[in-house]
């Protein structure tokens, strides 16, 4: 994309001596969506919640203001230009492989979410969110947690069905657990943490350790496809 | 995408509403209009459950005003037994936004091996089915019987947190709770 923006796009924002000050708790924030209304929201929103390191319009935008700034969470946009989210995560992950990203998007078409959370995406929100959803959202993910939202569930359970369309999980890839769907049904329809912790009688720290689970079991399908495709082609052992 | 830039525009107004009630709830019939045209649903030659259950959700926010959430995990085929569950859940939904307070309606769709089931949940205050009035237990009547004609069963769970309507379709006909 070309024509850099006056606001900085693309530039690390550490130059800020203040930013420099913010207190350590703040998480640190890389912002990428090509829409720069919706990134001027975002900002004016999380201004003193939230320090924003650096932003992006592109991929390859993205890819060198994240490494350079090393984000606690990288907020990214499904859709963008140049490959969209999910050439991010690959470009960055491969470098930096415990980089946390929470993906944003105002599209609900489940192929693109769950392709953005099996390339390495802790999560995703819409871009309706409110403020403080967004920061707890935040929170969470730079805490090591996925951000299982309803709808993310409810994604998640079509594709372990193999219900969607050209993002279902492979057959012979491990399926969900009966209790992994049972947590994801409770998530899907709109229960907390502590609630489904209570409904069945766990602690809420296994109801964290089942997500975690599911979003390993899906990001590991994509390495299975891949894999499975080497193999084919003869180029593995 | 012309498509992409007028959702992002009404995601903007829902963020910025000064008159936040009325402001994001006219934006969301917006966008479920928009939504279903882009997806180039025919409203008269409904065949998946998924899409029916969207649209009575999209009938009840713009009767009551009250958002619906709705999250889709699963999809069938539309039959005679599913019109039964739509109608069902139309009730339940009405029920959900009459009861809960005003504040957002979820609905679930869950599709497995065994059951089709549609999870319908307020945050009201709940009640007592033993102190339920006449009106409520009457419509509660139809939403049960309802199921019971299609061969499923409706199940309720209500505490102080809220109430819980499971609207259950086994596979097989007849083998309902």
């Amino acid at each position: 994309m070309s024509g850099i923006e006056p606001s900085g796009i693309g530039e690390v924002a550490g130059d800020d001596p203040l930013a420099d000050a913010a207190p350590a708790t703040l998480p640190r924030i890389v912002l990428v969506d090509d829409h720069a209304l919706f990134r001027s929201g975002v900002r004016a929103e999380l201004n003193g919640r939230c320090t924003i390191v650096g932003e992006a319009a592109d991929v390859d935008q993205a890819v060198a203001v994240i490494l350079v700034t090393a984000p606690d969470v990288v907020l990214l946009d499904v859709h963008l230009p140049g490959g969209g989210g999910v050439a991010v995560l690959e470009q960055v992950l491969a470098q930096r492989p415990d980089q946390a990203f929470l993906a944003l998007t105002v599209s609900d078409a489940p192929d693109d979410v769950v392709a953005t959370v099996r390339a390495g995406a802790r999560g995703y929100v819409q871009k309706t969110i409110a403020a403080d959803e967004l920061v707890g959202a935040i929170e969470q993910v730079r805490a090591g947690e996925p951000v299982f939202s309803p709808r993310l569930a409810g994604f998640v359970l079509r594709a372990f069905s193999g219900q969607a369309p050209s993002g279902a999980v492979d057959e012979e890839v491990e399926q969900l657990t009966p209790r992994e769907r049972e947590v994801l049904q409770l998530i899907a329809r709109g229960y907390a943490y502590k609630q489904i912790a209570q409904r069945l009688d766990i602690s809420p720290r296994t109801v964290e350790s089942h997500t975690s689970a599911v979003l390993r079991k899906l990001q590991l399908t994509s390495r299975h496809e891949l894999s499975r495709w080497a193999a084919r082609r003869g180029l593995v052992d | 995408h012309l498509h992409d830039s007028v959702l992002q525009t009404l995601a903007l107004i829902q963020r910025s509403a000064t008159d936040p009630d009325r402001v994001v709830h006219l934006a969301r019939t917006q966008e479920r209009g928009l939504r279903a045209w882009l997806a180039g649903r025919e409203e008269t030659e409904i065949t998946s459950l998924a899409v029916a259950v969207e649209l009575v959700a999209s009938e009840v926010e713009d009767e009551t005003g009250v958002l619906v959430d709705c999250v889709i995990g699963g999809d069938r085929p539309m039959d005679d037994r599913s019109r039964d569950l739509v109608a069902a859940t139309r009730e339940a939904l009405r029920n959900a936004t009459r009861h809960g307070g005003g504040a957002e309606v979820r609905l679930f769709l869950d599709v497995d091996a065994a059951a089709t089931t549609i999870f319908v949940r307020d945050d009201g205050s709940g009640f007592d089915p033993a102190t339920v009035p006449e009106e409520r237990r009457g419509v509660r009547d139809a939403i049960i019987g309802r199921m019971h004609h299609a061969g499923g069963s409706a199940t309720y769970d209500s505490s102080p947190a809220g109430t819980e309507v499971a609207l259950r379709l086994p596979l097989a006909e007849g083998s309902g709770a």
